[in-house]
């Protein structure tokens, strides 16, 4: 299985009769950084669970470093970095007693790398973690999921608490690590520019299913929105190829199309007799225009 | 030395392409100039390396950059250029053919004649060639 990093086949997951996931199949290589898009309840967190085999899959299998996720070994543990939803902290420790605690399960632990870091981000060792911000509880708990140089990094909405100059500084260290090459992220955030910035790849989920895996940038090129300035309206029942949706209601109609060719251009333009301007749309407005 | 706008519809390596091929073309890029390193893009503007690595690639293979390893990719020497010819007239055409979109619709919807667009164009045309004049006769 060569240097894949993470692969998923048909990977599903069940609470009782409830189906939160479905036939995910993917693969992560090193240097990837994904994206996952989704809204509230789409089953992201529960996607990063089963990856860090804190849960049992109840169809198909995911496979963290060749190992099925549920039995990986110690060695391969070691290699996975996580930063949670909600932080894990001990509220009666210091910063530097918090990091002697996780560096105690690495053989791995840079702890050279975590000083550096901790003094550029500004987390000072002496500070008691129960009188800490909620914004610079989630700093240390990202940095700590770093201090082992992991070859896998996942976040789960890392960055919801942090100001807009932590939040740099977060993309900045992550951009740093995904430029080696050799390690993949994969995180999700509602926190859409973000993932616009770091991310080579997306997933973007919906009712459980991955209703988009794919490039940044092949996703940004296949979906654009059309303004149709005609003076011919478009018949009720007329398509356009490629259509995800059209809006009809509005005195100019416009349409979400996928793969739109010059070829479909010219013919739509005859059609309505008039012009059609292609609009490039931003990643948070495709993922907005998905969901409609 | 890019403007780049990671939340634009256009994928940040095609504003990197457009970007290169206009500052060559415009001579604002000479033959033997270097451009930044992948990484550092990357780090000073926090986007995805990959993006910016696929941009220069492109370039590579249009024979506008040369890569060399270990160092910097510089832009292409001139006999390069000559050897690849220079692109065809509707190739270079092609790469402002947006911006002419652009342009057109606004005129129109200013309600500018053909005539008063293109007379602004040549005003234009004429003030950036005496800059475009200075900038060539000083010597390298």
């Amino acid at each position: 299985m060569k240097n894949t990093t993470v692969e998923a086949s048909h990977l599903g997951k069940a609470y009782g009769a409830t189906r939160v996931l479905q036939g995910l199949s993917f693969s992560v290589e090193p240097g990837d950084v994904v994206g996952v898009l989704g809204k509230n309840g789409a089953g992201k967190t529960t996607l990063l669970e089963l990856m860090l085999g804190f849960t049992l899959p109840t169809e198909g299998e995911v496979r963290v470093f060749g190992h099925e996720s549920t039995r990986m070994p110690g060695a391969a543990k070691a290699r996975v970095g996580f930063v949670p939803q909600q932080d894990e902290l001990l509220d009666q420790l210091n910063v530097a007693d918090q990091i002697r605690v996780i560096a105690s399960f690495y053989k791995n632990w840079d702890g050279e790398l975590m000083t550096r870091l901790c003094e550029e981000w500004g987390i000072r060792a002496s500070a008691r973690i129960k009188s800490m911000s909620v914004g610079e509880r989630q700093k240390l708990s990202i940095l700590l999921a770093l201090g082992h140089r992991p070859d896998l990094l996942l976040l789960d909405e890392p960055v919801a608490s942090l100001d807009p100059i932590a939040r740099r500084q977060f993309l900045e260290q992550l951009v740093e690590i995904s430029s080696e090459g050799q390690r993949a992220i994969i995180f999700s955030s509602h926190i859409v520019s973000d993932i616009e910035r770091l991310a080579n790849r997306i997933w973007i989920l919906k009712e459980g299913r991955l209703f988009w895996q794919g490039d940044l940038d092949s996703l940004k090129e296949s979906i654009v929105r059309l303004h149709l300035r005609g003076s011919i309206p478009l018949p009720e029942e007329a398509g356009i190829p490629g259509a995800i949706s059209i809006r009809r209601d509005a005195s100019f109609p416009t349409a979400i199309v996928r793969d739109w060719s010059d070829s479909a251009q010219v013919e739509l333009e005859r059609r309505i007799d008039g012009s059609v301007e292609v609009q490039p749309l931003g990643l948070e407005e495709i993922f907005v225009e998905l969901h409609r | 030395m890019f403007i780049l706008n990671p939340q634009s519809g256009v994928p940040i390596y095609r504003q990197i392409l457009e970007q290169v091929r206009r500052m060559i073309a415009s001579g604002q890029l000479r033959p033997g100039a270097e451009l930044p390193s992948i990484r550092e893009l990357a780090l000073t503007h926090a986007v995805n390396a990959m993006t910016i690595s696929k941009a220069y690639s492109l370039l590579e293979t249009e024979g506008l950059l040369v890569r060399h390893r270990g160092k910097l990719m510089t832009v292409a020497g001139l006999a390069r250029n000559a050897v690849r010819g220079q692109s065809p007239l509707n190739k270079r055409l092609e790469q402002i053919d947006h911006l002419v979109d652009q342009l057109v619709l606004a005129a129109r919807q200013l309600q500018l004649s053909e005539g008063e667009l293109a007379k602004a164009l040549r005003r234009k045309w004429e003030e950036t060639d005496e800059k475009h004049d200075r900038r060539s006769i000083t010597p390298r």
